[in-house]
């Protein structure tokens, strides 16, 4: 078959184009280390959170010398702890942190989102979102529900406050 | 006119210019355009990724488990 030149190099050129697009997205997951979020977080039974070690009494918790858990349970319309504006604690972290959410919820489908951040994720009954991410400056972020989850989903928010690390106060009983 | 035995969208002999071969036919105009667009292309990805998205952090993080 004969192929003109241009058509040649056009066929190559996407090729290349190809490979140059996996190569970008490989480099984020082993360069970056950007992570889907899957089901590694496990399953719980969203009728008996109370009795549940994790979400019995959920906060936040420190697990190393900059590492950090932090349990929370969506529920319509607020997180616990997160919505301040619904009186519960803000998620309150120091700054060069590692923090660790586990995120379920008690009812039906929420979102666990930090607005102008890659922190987002679906939170199903059920079902633990499991999120590790890297706070390095001191910053107070917003934290919004984003699935649809009722009459008042739109005033479902909250705060995560990333503290500068002398500040900090040692997580729960804030 | 074109004669009887010609196939059907052949034009007359008449009204052929200039004949080019398979390699003589040179879009190069057509070429500029699509290395043009194929630039602004990865241009744009390299932005979405890595100023948009990677620049966007804090990010999910993890080890490939």
């Amino acid at each position: 078959m004969d192929i003109h030149t241009y058509e040649k190099a056009w066929l190559g050129a996407a090729l290349v184009l190809i490979v140059f697009f996996i190569a970008t997205v490989t480099y984020g997951t082993v360069g970056a280390g950007v992570e889907m979020i899957d089901d590694s977080g496990g399953t719980v039974d969203p009728n008996n959170l109370a009795d549940h070690e994790r979400f019995g009494d959920p906060g936040v918790e420190q697990v190393g010398e900059n590492e950090y858990e932090v349990n929370v349970i969506a529920s319509a319309f607020f997180f616990r702890p997160g919505s301040d504006q619904r009186g519960f604690d803000p998620i309150r972290v120091p700054a060069n942190s590692t923090v660790t959410f586990y995120v379920t919820s008690s009812d039906v489908i929420h979102g666990f989102s930090i607005p102008g951040t890659n922190v987002n994720t679906m939170v199903i009954p059920g079902e633990v979102a499991e999120l590790t991410v890297e706070f390095d400056e001191p910053e107070t972020y917003g934290l919004l529900c984003n699935e649809y989850c009722g009459f008042d989903h739109h005033n479902m928010e909250g705060t995560v406050e990333v503290v500068p690390e002398d500040q900090y106060d040692g997580g729960d009983g804030q | 006119m074109s004669q009887p035995t010609d196939p059907p969208g052949t034009p007359p002999d008449s009204a052929i210019e200039r004949e080019l071969t398979h390699d003589e036919f040179d879009p190069i105009g057509t070429a500029v355009l699509i290395t043009l667009y194929f630039l602004i292309l990865v241009g744009m990805w390299l932005f979405t990724y890595f100023v948009e998205f990677l620049g966007n952090g804090p990010t999910v993080v993890g080890v490939i488990g």
